[in-house]
C-alpha cells in the first residue's frame, strides 16, 4: 500500500491522566504527501495524542520514531527541531507586528532585520503552498483564517515536514476553508505530512487521503481514502455504542412542567421550543458547538433571550433571574469545572459557599462554620478526595471536583438542574456515580442533561432531543429503539429516513 | 553538560520567603547605594544616613508613623479593588477629594463643636473621595473605559480643582494671598497622643480590623475575592460583578478620602497644594509589596514611610534630591516582585536533556 518509509510514525503510544486513560495503545503512520485526519468525538483523545507528537506532553509508553529513529521529545523545540509543527486552535501570535515579523520572530538570520528582504521571502514562501497573505500587514488587522495562515507560514519557514492541525476549520468561513484545503493540497504536493484533528465528517471525507477513528483513547479503525465507507457507517463508528453497565433507573411518574421553552432565539440558535417536567430527565445530544452553549447560557441566567418565551418554574426569565430562589430553584452543573464551576485557588469550603452563600448567610454575614460542616458531609456522603476541606480546589483531580460541585449544586434542592458534560473525562467508577446522583435528584428536580456522549444519554435519558446546527433535528423518548439507533447519524447531520 | 532548571515549587517556601524579602530589600538598598555613588556621594555612609534618618531617632519614628497613616489607609483601599482585580491607580485624586471633603465641613461650620466637627469631616471625606472613585467605575461599566487609564488621568483633574479651589473661594482672607484656606479652628482638628502621632493612628487600627473581618465574614467580602479570583465563577455563582466593581471603586475611595480628610486635619491644620505629596502613588507599591494582605499592609506602609523620612535626611545632609525617594520605592518594588518569583519557582541544577535524535528537516 505504501512503498515510502513513514516520515514519523507512533508505536504503543499510552497516556493517562490519573485513572483516566486518555490514550491507550496507540499505533499510526504518517506518509509525505499524505492528508490524514484524525476524527473522534470530544474526549477521544486526539488532541492529547498530537500534543505528544507535537512534544508538549510526553507519552507514559510507546515510541515516536522520526525517519525510523526513536525519539524523545521533551518540549515543543524537540519537535520542532523534528520537523514536527503544531497549528492549535488559539492562536499563538503578537497581534501588534506584522505577519513577516511574527513569521520571523525567533527564527531571525542575525542581529540586524531586513524588512524589504523578510517580506519578499515570505511572499514567496507563501505563494509557493498557494496562501495567500500581505506579509507587511498587522496581525491584529487580520481575520481567524488569515491568522492561521500566519501559524502555517511560520511552521513552513522552520521547513517543518509534518504539520499538525487542532481542528483548523472550527474559526473560518467557508471560504477560508476552502483555501484552507487548497493550502493542505499544495503542502501535500510538495511532500509534507498533514495530520488534522477533526469531527466533521463532511470535510474529513472531502480532503483526507487516510482517516484514523478516535474513540475513547484507542484508534478503533483506519480507512484509506478508497475504502472510505459512506458516512453514516462512519458517523456510528466515532460514536460508537459501548454499553458497559445498565444504570438502574426506576421509573418515575412526570410531574407538572419545571422549564418551557417556546420559539426561543439566541444568537447561533434557530427558533426552539420545548418543555421539561419534574422528575424527568431530557437528553440534549450532540456534538460540541452545534447551539448547546447558547441554550444553557440563557437557562442558566447567564445571557438573556433574544426572542421567544422562557419559563422556569412558572416564572418569566425576566422575574426568574435577577434573584432566583435560594432552595429549590435552579442548580447549573458546567462543562468547565475548574473556570467556571470553581476558583482553583480558593478552598472546598470557600468553592461550596460559591454557589450556595445564600443559604449560609445571616444578615450580611457568612457562616463559615456552617459551610464547613457541609463541605465535611459533602466529603464523606460523595467520597471526596482528598477530603480536606481547606485544600484548594486545584489540588482535586477533576472527578473530584466534579463531585463537590454535584453535591453543592444538590445541596440546594434545586427543582431545574442543568448537567452540561457532567462525565466528561472521569474514569468508569466516578462516572456510575455521577450517574446515580443525578437519577436520584430526579424525585425533586427535571434534569436538562445536555451531552456529546450518547451512551450517557441512553443511561440517564427519559427523552432525547438531537442538536444539529442551532436546532432539534429530533425529540423522542429513549424507548424508540428506530430512532434511537439512527442518533448517531442525527448528530452528525446526515439525513435520516 | 549540566543546565539551570525552572521548577514550580510543590511545598510554600514559608520563612525563606521572608529571608527573601530582606535579600531583595539588601539589593535594592545596594543600588540605592550605587546611585548615589555615581552622584558623587558616599555610597554606604548614604544609605546608614537614610535608615538613621527613618528609623534611628525618637523624632523621626514620629515622622514615620505620621506618614505612614495615609499610606495604610490609602494601601488598604488600594488592596480591595487590587483583590477584584480591578485597577484603581486614582487613589492619590481621591486622597486629595477626601481632603478637600473635610475642608468643606469646616468651612460651612465653623463654629460646630468637636464632637460634631470630626465625624461630620470624616464622614465628609469619604463621601467625596468615594464619589470621586465612581466615576472610573461607572466610566468602566457604562463607557467600557479602561479603569487604568481613567482614574490615573482624574488624580490630574483632582488636582486642578484643588488648585482651584485655594486659589479662589477658599482662599484664606488674612493669608496675605498665599494659596491655602484659613487655619482649621480648634474642634477641626485630631489631637495628639504621643509626641506629634495623632488619633488617625486609631481610624487605622479600626479601618484595618474592619477591612480583615469585611473580607472575611461578610458576604459582599466573599463576593469581592471571588471576583478577584474568578470572575467566570463569580458571574456562574450570580453575583453581581458590575455592582462589586462600584463597591470596590467606592470602599477604596471613601479610605483614601479619610486619609486625605485626617492629614488635613491632624498635620497640614489647612488645606493647601501640600496635601498632595503622592502618598497615593506610595500606596499602589506598598499594596503590591504587602500582596494585598491587610498586616503585611500595615508593615510595608511604616517601611516605605521611613524611607521617605529618611530621603528628606539625605536631602538635608548630601542635598539629594526629593524624588530620590520615588527613586527607591521603583526599586524595592522591581526587587522585591522579581524575588517573589521564588516564592512559587525553584531554581535546580540538572543535566541537561540529550538533544532529540533526528535533526532539522527530516525528510527534506
Amino acid at each position: 500500500m505504501h512503498t515510502t518509509q513513514p516520515l514519523v510514525s507512533l508505536e504503543g503510544i499510552c497516556k493517562s491522566f490519573g485513572p483516566v486513560k486518555a490514550n491507550n495503545n496507540i499505533s499510526l503512520n504518517f506518509y509525505p504527501g499524505r492528508i490524514k485526519a484524525l476524527l473522534g468525538e470530544n474526549g477521544a483523545g486526539k488532541s492529547t495524542l498530537m500534543s505528544m507528537l507535537a512534544g508538549s506532553l510526553q507519552p507514559d509508553a510507546g515510541t515516536i520514531r522520526v525517519l525510523g529513529t526513536p525519539v524523545r521529545f521533551t518540549s515543543p523545540r524537540h519537535a520542532h527541531n523534528a520537523g514536527i509543527g503544531m497549528v492549535y486552535q488559539h492562536f499563538k501570535l503578537v497581534d501588534s507586528m506584522t505577519v513577516a515579523e511574527n513569521v520571523m520572530l525567533g527564527q531571525e538570520d542575525g542581529f540586524l532585520l531586513h524588512p524589504a528582504k523578510m517580506y519578499a521571502s515570505i511572499a514567496t514562501l507563501a505563494r509557493t503552498y498557494g496562501i495567500e497573505i500581505d506579509p507587511a500587514a498587522r496581525v491584529e488587522d487580520l481575520s481567524m483564517g488569515e491568522r492561521q495562515r500566519v501559524e502555517i507560514l511560520k511552521l513552513l519557514r522552520r521547513e517543518s515536514s509534518v504539520l499538525i492541525f487542532d481542528e483548523p476549520t472550527a474559526v473560518l468561513t467557508p471560504k477560508e476553508t476552502e483555501q484552507l484545503f487548497y493550502a493542505f493540497q499544495r503542502m501535500a504536493a510538495l511532500e509534507k505530512s498533514i495530520v488534522f484533528i477533526s469531527h466533521k465528517l463532511q470535510e474529513v471525507m472531502e480532503i483526507a487521503d487516510e482517516i484514523a477513528i478516535l474513540r475513547r483513547g484507542e484508534v478503533v479503525e483506519e480507512f484509506d481514502r478508497e475504502s472510505v465507507p459512506d458516512k453514516t457507517t462512519l458517523a456510528s463508528r466515532m460514536i460508537g455504542r459501548s454499553m458497559n453497565t445498565e444504570m438502574h433507573r426506576p421509573a418515575l411518574a412526570p410531574g407538572e412542567e419545571v422549564v418551557v421553552v417556546e420559539n426561543l432565539e439566541v444568537k447561533g440558535l434557530q427558533p426552539l421550543s420545548f418543555s421539561l417536567r419534574k422528575s424527568e430527565v431530557l437528553a440534549i445530544a450532540g456534538v460540541a458547538g452545534n447551539g448547546q452553549k447558547e441554550l444553557v447560557e440563557v437557562l442558566a441566567g447567564l445571557c438573556a433571550p433574544r426572542q421567544g418565551n422562557v419559563r422556569l418554574l412558572g416564572k418569566s426569565w425576566k422575574e426568574f433571574f435577577p434573584t432566583p430562589p435560594k432552595v429549590n430553584g435552579l442548580a447549573y452543573i458546567p462543562e468547565d469545572r475548574q473556570g467556571m464551576a470553581t476558583c482553583p485557588d480558593l478552598s472546598l469550603v470557600d468553592n461550596l459557599l460559591l454557589t450556595s452563600r445564600e443559604i449560609f448567610t445571616e444578615g450580611m454575614l457568612l457562616q463559615r462554620s456552617a459551610g464547613l460542616a457541609a463541605t465535611l458531609q459533602i466529603i464523606s456522603q460523595y467520597d471526596v478526595r482528598p477530603g480536606n476541606p481547606q485544600a484548594s480546589g486545584r489540588s482535586l483531580s477533576g472527578g473530584n471536583l466534579q463531585k463537590l460541585v454535584i453535591g453543592r449544586e444538590l445541596l440546594r434542592q434545586p427543582a431545574v438542574i442543568i448537567a452540561e458534560n457532567p462525565t466528561q473525562g472521569l474514569d468508569i467508577a466516578a462516572t456510575e456515580d455521577v450517574w446515580a446522583r443525578l437519577l436520584e435528584a430526579r424525585q425533586h428536580a427535571g434534569i436538562l442533561l445536555v451531552t456529546g456522549d450518547v451512551n450517557e444519554a441512553l443511561q440517564l435519558a427519559d427523552r432525547i432531543a438531537v442538536m444539529y446546527r442551532g436546532k432539534f433535528v429530533d425529540c423522542f423518548p429513549v424507548t424508540d429503539a428506530v430512532k434511537v439507533a439512527q442518533i448517531g447519524s442525527m448528530m452528525a447531520g446526515v439525513a435520516y429516513r | 553538560m549540566r543546565t539551570w532548571k525552572v521548577t514550580r515549587r510543590t511545598e510554600p517556601l514559608g520563612w525563606g520567603s521572608f529571608l527573601l524579602f530582606i535579600m531583595a530589600f539588601g539589593i535594592s538598598l545596594a543600588i540605592s547605594g550605587f546611585l548615589l555613588f555615581l552622584q558623587g556621594k558616599p555610597g554606604l555612609g548614604g544609605i546608614l544616613l537614610l535608615l538613621e534618618g527613618g528609623f534611628g531617632h525618637g523624632y523621626s519614628l514620629e515622622d514615620t508613623f505620621l506618614k505612614a497613616i495615609p499610606i495604610f489607609l490609602c494601601a488598604a483601599g488600594v488592596a480591595v479593588c487590587f483583590r477584584m482585580q480591578v485597577w484603581n491607580i486614582g487613589v492619590e485624586g481621591q486622597y486629595v477629594m477626601g481632603a478637600a471633603g473635610a475642608t468643606w465641613v469646616v468651612l460651612t461650620f465653623p463654629d460646630a463643636p468637636m464632637w460634631a466637627m470630626l465625624p461630620a469631616m470624616g464622614i465628609g471625606a469619604m463621601v467625596a473621595g468615594g464619589l470621586w472613585a465612581s466615576l472610573p467605575a461607572l466610566l468602566r461599566l457604562y463607557a467600557h473605559m479602561n479603569e487604568i487609564i481613567s482614574s490615573l488621568m482624574l488624580n490630574y483633574i483632582a488636582l486642578v480643582i484643588l488648585q482651584r479651589l485655594v486659589y479662589g473661594p477658599w482662599k484664606d482672607p488674612d493669608g496675605a494671598g498665599f494659596p491655602h484656606t484659613m487655619v482649621f479652628p480648634d474642634p477641626a482638628v485630631i489631637g495628639t497622643f504621643l509626641g506629634r502621632i495623632h488619633y488617625g493612628l486609631l481610624a487605622c487600627l479600626v479601618c484595618g480590623l474592619g477591612l480583615v473581618f469585611f473580607l472575611k465574614r461578610t458576604r459582599l467580602g466573599f463576593e469581592v475575592t471571588v471576583g478577584g479570583e474568578n470572575a467566570t465563577a463569580a458571574r456562574y455563582a450570580g453575583m453581581p460583578y458590575a455592582r462589586l466593581v462600584l463597591f470596590v471603586f467606592v470602599v477604596c475611595g471613601a479610605l483614601a478620602g479619610l486619609a486625605g480628610g485626617i492629614e488635613t486635619s491632624a498635620v497640614l491644620h489647612r488645606l493647601s497644594m501640600n496635601i498632595s505629596v503622592g502618598y497615593g502613588y506610595t500606596a499602589i507599591v506598598v499594596a503590591w509589596l504587602a500582596r494585598l494582605r491587610v498586616g503585611r499592609i500595615a508593615l510595608f506602609a511604616f517601611l516605605l514611610a521611613g524611607l521617605r523620612v529618611g530621603v528628606e535626611n539625605l536631602q538635608l545632609e548630601l542635598g539629594v534630591p526629593a524624588a530620590f525617594a520615588g527613586m527607591m520605592e521603583g526599586c524595592i518594588l522591581l526587587t522585591v516582585l522579581a524575588a517573589q518569583f521564588f516564592d512559587n519557582y525553584a531554581l535546580r541544577r540538572v543535566q541537561a536533556q540529550p538533544a532529540a535524535a533526528g535533526q532539522k528537516g527530516a525528510g527534506a
